[in-house]
């Protein structure tokens, strides 16, 4: 347990450790200090698209990322494909673990078939 | 109190116990499932090993460490971080907001303890049983609440974990992490349930998308104020025209 937390340690620590307070803050708010700050129906429809909002801004640049800084042009490989059958899967199937597997086998197929092409 | 009250409080409470865990089981494979494809996305997302058993410990919510691996992949600064966690947690204020006449008379570790544990689970099992309840905060109603919580965390803690051992022994080419994408994938899709979200949805991915050029990943930030603003934009204008 001697060993010296480096630069990249204390990131990733940080975070897990941020996140950690995330989970308290957001669970446990009301229930440490009650309804102190009501919680008004403006303030409630707001929360419900944040959420939301936030997971498709974490997704779009993963499937289509830039192909270099500032340049605004589209890199168009396996990753959106998968992710295309990957969604078709869970919309027939609503499961989850077929999805993801059905979006691996994609994956891993079209990364094949790009390399060989 | 006599000896036969305390039995009957027993009594009661084993019952309780009984009715919530046959409530429970079917969400645990859920459950299972689902702590399973994230423990496994941590370590193929570049945690280590022992930062993936930390995290999975100590911040218990699935979503917010989902969303939090390709942040920290780009090296996204903390505050960011923080507030990305923050945004897909605030369910659990509503949540929060909800439960809390239940537990107000605890001391406040208790209600700390309780708070942490909650579930999407657990407020979806106990909320159609005891909402409309007269009295909040019986014995019964914590009890419920309690014998859900527990399995749940045993249950997602354990599959987690054999994720992040799992995850371990597959080698990096097999692009795991990739796996990661999907399951958020799989927790975005289904809140795409009415217009004004959808609208929402597509408005904060373009946002996204276009302002992914820009530092410390301020996109994200500027996504999720377009959303929340087009959402509601959205609810309105639909309201008006039927």
């Amino acid at each position: 347990m001697m060993e010296q937390l480096n630069a990249i340690d204390w990131y990733l620590y940080g975070a897990i450790l941020l996140l950690a307070l995330c989970t308290v803050l957001a669970r446990a708010s009301y229930h440490l200090f009650g309804h102190r700050v009501p919680l008004g129906d403006g303030v409630r429809r707001a929360l419900r698209y944040a959420p939301a909002a936030a997971l498709t801004a974490i997704i779009v640049p993963i499937l289509l990322p830039w192909s270099e800084p500032d340049s605004m042009t589209m890199v168009i490989d396996q990753r959106l494909f998968a992710a295309i059958v990957a969604i078709w899967l869970f919309q027939k199937t609503r499961n989850v673990l077929i999805m993801i597997i059905g979006g691996m086998v994609a994956f891993w197929a079209l990364r094949w078939f790009l390399g060989w092409w | 109190m006599s000896s036969t009250d305390n039995l009957s409080i027993q009594a009661e409470r084993r019952a309780t116990r009984r009715e919530a865990l046959i409530a429970v089981r079917p969400a645990l494979i859920a459950t299972f499932t689902w702590g399973l494809v994230t423990g496994v996305a941590l370590v193929k997302s570049g945690l280590t090993e022992t930062a993936a058993v930390a995290m999975t410990l100590l911040v218990y919510a699935g979503s917010a460490q989902l969303t939090s691996l390709p942040l920290i992949a780009a090296g996204a600064p903390l505050w960011l971080i923080f507030a990305a966690g923050l945004i897909v947690n605030l369910r659990f204020l509503i949540f929060s907001a909800a439960l809390q006449p239940y537990f107000q008379s605890l001391p406040w570790y208790k209600r700390l303890a309780y708070g942490y544990f909650t579930t999407d689970m657990a407020f979806v099992l106990f909320m159609p049983r005891f909402g409309e309840a007269e009295i909040k905060g019986t014995d019964r109603q914590r009890t419920f609440f309690l014998t859900t919580i527990v399995p749940g965390w045993i249950t997602w803690q354990s599959s987690s974990l054999l994720g992040i051992a799992l995850g371990a022994l597959v080698p990096t080419q097999w692009s795991l992490d990739f796996a990661a994408v999907l399951a958020l994938m799989a927790i975005t899709i289904p809140l795409a349930n009415s217009r004004p979200m959808f609208v929402s949805m597509l408005a904060a991915g373009i946002t996204a998308w276009v302002g992914q050029g820009l530092p410390l990943q301020l996109g994200l930030l500027a996504a999720v104020v377009v959303g929340i603003v087009a959402g509601i934009w959205a609810e309105s204008a639909l309201r008006k025209r039927y």
